[in-house]
């Protein structure tokens, strides 16, 4: 049995990887492909520490959700970087900068 | 009898010419059909009641008998006369119907005043008459001689309101009524009074006696003030300011007569002492008005003096008792001060005339440019003379009947007393002289003699309405209107309508056939020592020329100083008094109010140093920490979605490493 300690690494690793990919990208689906390292990284968790609940398997149900919600949560997403497309003619968040003050 | 009211009302509302002539005309012959059913019947008696304060009530009304029907009928007799005059000499004055509404006004209130039979009342008239009068003589506003002239004989009368007023207050705290009937009627309030041990008793109501000899003297205080007594004198030659037919009017026949009218209305108040006082008023006043009369050279203001001199005629006449003989001169008197006073500005007015038509300059009013006026102005000149010599006092004439009349009672009443006074009736006839001599010098230097203006155009007559009113006065000159005896004053029944119980004059028979037979006889050989002096080419012959250096002619001249020394006791150290207290105004008011001033604005001074440097520095120190702080937390405000991410991070990063330690 591989021990939890190597999950939670590789799990931090994704979760690193994912915000770096995050913050750094200059390209909205490339910061929306780190988002989803993040969400994976935390969804590996709640696997890892489901594998001690044999008998309801709530980690494993709510991992299933996580997916399913974050599928829904990309759908979403592509679709508003696609909108926000059409407007700017850029998906660099760099150059979206309308809110400022 | 309710016509009488409607007399008021007429005289009221009046507006131009027209309607105002025809108004007086109304109240003419109204009063005198009030007059022929007054005159020697029973006194009239009508009242309203007017208001409460109190317990006291006051009543209104009109009380008409002898004399106010006497009055009534005098004052709308010479006021109609004046107003038909006033037609043409009034006819080119640009304010016209403001000269109407002010001699209607003043016609209201003259009548008004001689038939009410309340003393209250009766002043509200006297103080409109004399604002009327005010507004008159300075209806020429625009001269500056005119508007001091009204205010000096506002002032003047005002002095002897004050004098009125406080005999109305003496005697309604005595009587508890101003009615006059009740006051001063057969058996009323005077006459039930008496005086006893010193003390003044009505009824259950007393008072020290000294107080009847003040109300007494008050109201003769305002009586000297209206009829241009002795101390208060000096208002009616600068009077003569406004128009002549005003003059005429109200300076010469009534409204002068309105204090001799008040002293004839309530003659039963006035004590031996009042009396007394009386005569020797009336016998300076006459006597020195007349010798002032004798050296003035503008023709209305010799008129001016010689009214105050009949004046105090009457006023003499009214304290030695002959009550009726003041008021026979009374109406005598307006008549033919009247008709001089129209006389004199038919003169002045048709002299302007010339003046424009030969554009020459000369003083119209001096009579030292006249002369020889009476072969261009017959007509004046006969009216003129037949007023003179019912002035003077000569035979035939209405002034000869009232003025010996007076001399007369005075010489039965000198009889009587003893040491100064006995010199009364002498003063008397010494004035009687002077006014002969003063007149006829009026008359020789304005008509005899040669014209002294070089003359291109004849001086023309008067146009016919001065004519006829002329005329109409010179009939009121002559003796039968007064008496059928031209000699007998007994004879005249104004004299026997006048007094209560008729006096025998005849006391001392002679002395009545002696008197009037020697004044005449002084009076024209005066008369022709004037006509000697004045005729002449050069007036001023070398008898005047002597006059002129000396003292005495100086002190006639400036009217005996009083104005100077009026001058002197009032108005410098009331100059003196404003000064100082102008100083005081400048120097101590005015350095406080500046100094609350000064240090208000330190205050101020302080306060704004405050407000700015310590509020404002709190505020803007708030405001720009706020500022700091705002220009700090917008940097975070980069509208960048990943920097946001990065924040949130750290802040989570942050709570964790907190969470951890703690």
């Amino acid at each position: 049995m591989i021990p939890v300690t190597h999950f939670m690494i590789i799990s931090a690793i994704l979760f690193c990887i994912g915000l770096y990919a995050a913050i750094s990208k200059r390209n909205a689906i490339m910061v929306l492909i780190g988002i989803e390292f993040m969400i994976n990284a935390a969804i590996l968790n709640f696997v890892a520490f489901g594998a001690y609940d044999k008998e309801v398997n709530g980690g494993q149900i709510v991992a299933l959700f996580a997916i399913v919600l974050a599928a829904a949560g990309v759908a979403v997403a592509l679709a508003i970087i696609l909108n926000v497309y059409k407007y700017y003619k850029t998906i660099d968040p760099d150059k979206i900068h309308n809110l400022r003050d | 009898m309710p016509l009488i009211s409607f007399v008021w009302v007429s005289t009221l509302a009046k507006r131009g010419s027209g309607i105002s002539i025809l108004s007086i005309l109304c109240s003419l012959i109204l009063s005198a059909i009030v007059f022929t059913r007054v005159w020697n019947g029973q006194p009239q008696h009508f009242q309203v009641h007017w208001f409460s304060v109190g317990s006291y009530h006051l009543t209104a009304g009109i009380l008409l008998n002898n004399l106010s029907a006497g009055m009534i009928l005098l004052v709308s007799g010479v006021a109609f006369i004046v107003h038909l005059y006033s037609i043409q000499y009034m006819r080119s004055d640009p304010y016209l119907r403001r000269y109407w509404r002010y001699l209607s006004l003043f016609c209201f209130s003259m009548m008004a005043l001689v038939v009410v039979d309340n003393l209250l009342v009766l002043y509200m008239f006297w103080e409109l008459v004399g604002f009327t009068s005010y507004l008159l003589i300075g209806f020429w506003y625009k001269r500056d001689y005119a508007v001091q002239a009204a205010k000096k004989a506002f002032i003047f009368n005002r002095i002897g309101d004050l004098g009125f007023l406080a005999g109305i207050m003496i005697l309604l705290n005595q009587f508890g009524t101003l009615n006059i009937t009740e006051l001063f009627g057969d058996g009323g309030a005077i006459s039930n009074a008496m005086i006893e041990d010193g003390v003044w008793i009505s009824g259950t109501h007393q008072m020290p006696a000294v107080w009847l000899t003040l109300a007494g003297g008050a109201f003769f205080f305002g009586a000297i003030a209206k009829s241009a007594q002795f101390p208060l004198h000096a208002w009616l030659p600068d009077a003569m300011a406004g128009p002549t037919s005003v003059s005429s009017l109200i300076h010469a026949a009534t409204m002068v007569a309105a204090g001799i009218f008040l002293i004839a209305r309530i003659y039963p108040i006035f004590d031996q002492n009042i009396l007394m006082l009386m005569v020797i008023t009336g016998s300076i006043t006459s006597f020195m008005a007349a010798t002032i009369a004798l050296v003035q050279n503008d023709l209305k203001q010799i008129l001016a003096f010689s009214t105050i001199s009949q004046l105090g005629f009457m006023m003499l006449a009214m304290g030695i008792g002959a009550y009726d003989a003041a008021l026979f001169h009374l109406t005598t008197h307006a008549f033919f001060k009247c008709l001089l006073f129209l006389c004199a500005g038919a003169v002045i007015h048709q002299l302007e005339y010339f003046k424009q038509a030969a554009k020459i300059e000369f003083d119209c009013q001096d009579i030292r440019n006249m002369g020889g006026l009476k072969n261009y102005m017959p007509i004046t000149f006969t009216a003129m003379l037949f007023a003179s010599m019912a002035l003077a006092g000569l035979p035939f004439t209405s002034g000869y009947l009232s003025k010996d009349s007076i001399l007369l009672y005075s010489f039965d009443w000198a009889s009587s007393q003893t040491g100064l006074m006995s010199l009364v009736p002498y003063l008397a006839v010494l004035t009687s002289l002077a006014t002969t001599f003063y007149i006829a010098r009026l008359i020789f230097k304005v008509f005899f003699g040669s014209f002294r203006q070089k003359q291109r155009i004849p001086v023309l007559e008067p146009p016919s309405i001065m004519k006829v009113s002329l005329m109409l006065l010179v009939l009121f000159c002559v003796f039968p209107m007064f008496s059928w005896n031209p000699f007998s004053v007994e004879n005249s029944w104004i004299l026997k309508g006048f007094s209560a119980d008729v006096q025998v004059l005849s006391q001392s028979r002679l002395l009545h056939i002696l008197v009037p037979l020697l004044v005449t006889f002084v009076s024209f050989a005066l008369i022709y020592l004037a006509s000697i002096v004045y005729s002449k080419r050069d007036g001023d012959g070398s008898v005047t020329q002597v006059a002129r250096d000396s003292f005495i002619y100086e002190l006639f001249y400036h009217q005996w100083f009083i104005n100077k020394l009026y001058n002197v006791i009032f108005v410098i150290p009331l100059m003196y008094l404003s000064r100082v207290s102008s100083i005081l105004d400048n120097k101590i008011v005015d350095g406080l109010v500046n100094g609350a001033g000064r240090s208000v604005l330190f205050l101020g001074a302080l306060s704004t140093f405050v407000d700015r440097y310590i509020i404002d520095g709190i505020v803007n120190l708030l405001g720009s920490i706020s500022k700091s702080i705002g220009n700090v937390t917008r940097h975070f405000q980069s509208g960048r979605v990943q920097h946001y991410m990065i924040t949130m991070i750290l802040l989570l990063l942050t709570f964790f490493i907190f969470k951890y330690f703690s």
